[in-house]
């Protein structure tokens, strides 16, 4: 039997959000060298950023959904990786952003996580919806305020230490 | 050409990794037979390792197998690629002990390596083994891997490297 999955694309007034694709990885690579990357695991190596990205794509074929990469439609560049995840030690399904170096300061993670997020209620049909906060990223919490998001309470991530858990309006409140 | 999604040896079907694998993937990983691979790990680990295995598939156009036997996935088999500089890697693994002994792992990697290095005609692979890993060396021997002196990653100090060529594959 083949396995064939197809990652959606969407589109917002900015970005295209499509699959996670070998040309990320440079940028990629750099991002999670930068002190950028202390929320999420990082600074790391070469190495570990190619497993991210493939663990990137093959959330995918895991769970049927996943993190898309942004691209900057006036550029053609990568810009963040932005979608829906719930690997093995998440409490429930997230929404989570990563913006890459230059790409911060546009709204650009607001704009994608909108169209994410209408993409778990409207195509999968999902009730809820949380995004997990390193404590201090006050970027990423910026973000979830935009967003409508309220925190809901503390969890500790096995690797990437104590979060706050925030919870996404529901899809009747958006309508 | 691209390589093949589905390959059938004798009493194998060799095939792209799927979600249903992730719970016996889980077990192995959670095994001693992990020990030579940097494990035991723990389900989160598994997950994460497990879809940049499937992850690969879809950034580079090929990847590791699933060895599926009578229906059930017993284990894995194929090439990877960390890094476009570098060779691929390749590698083999039974998840459980019960299915030692049978030459499976060996069905199942001289198969890949014909089609790897014979129909897509790539000009080698290389194999990283730990010398204490026995069960693997003798695979490695059996289908044609030559004994290097290279310096083995960073990320796999003490192992020993191996060289597949197409030379070999008859």
């Amino acid at each position: 039997m083949t396995v064939t999955f197809s990652t959606p694309t969407l589109e917002t007034e900015r970005l295209i959000l499509r699959a996670p694709a070998l040309t990320d990885f440079d940028v990629l690579a750099d991002f999670y060298a930068s002190p950028r990357a202390e929320f999420v695991g990082g600074p790391q190596s070469r190495e570990l950023s190619w497993r991210n990205l493939a663990l990137e794509a093959g959330h995918w074929v895991l769970r049927g959904f996943g993190r898309w990469t942004l691209v900057e439609k006036t550029t053609q560049n990568p810009v963040g990786i932005v979608g829906l995840w719930h690997p093995e030690g998440f409490p429930e399904n997230e929404l989570g952003w990563d913006l890459f170096d230059g790409a911060t300061g546009k709204g650009y993670a607001t704009e994608a996580a909108i169209a994410a997020r209408h993409y778990a209620y409207d195509t999968l049909g999902w009730t809820t919806l949380t995004s997990l906060i390193a404590i201090g990223n006050d970027g990423s919490r910026r973000v979830a305020e935009r967003l409508g998001a309220t925190y809901d309470s503390d969890f500790t991530h096995e690797r990437f230490g104590p979060m706050q858990l925030w919870r996404h309006p529901g899809p009747e409140a958006l309508t | 050409m691209t390589a093949a999604t589905t390959l059938t040896t004798d009493r194998l079907t060799l095939r792209q990794p799927q979600a249903s694998d992730l719970p016996p993937y889980t077990d192995y990983c959670a095994s001693p037979r992990t020990q030579f691979v940097g494990g035991p790990f723990d389900a989160a680990q598994a997950f994460d390792k497990f879809a940049a295995f499937a992850g690969h598939w879809a950034l580079r156009g090929f990847g590791r197998y699933i060895m599926q036997q009578d229906g059930a996935p017993i284990g894995h088999v194929g090439p990877m690629q960390r890094d476009h500089r570098q060779p691929p890697e390749f590698t083999w693994t039974l998840w459980d002990s019960r299915y030692e002994g049978q030459g499976l792992a060996t069905e199942a990697a001289a198969h890949v390596r014909d089609h790897l290095l014979g129909d897509l005609r790539w000009p080698e692979m290389i194999v990283h083994i730990l010398p204490d890993n026995s069960g693997s060396i003798g695979i490695a021997e059996r289908i044609g891997a030559t004994r290097t002196d290279d310096t083995p990653p960073a990320w796999y100090e003490g192992a020993v490297v191996y060289r597949l060529t197409a030379e070999v594959s008859a």
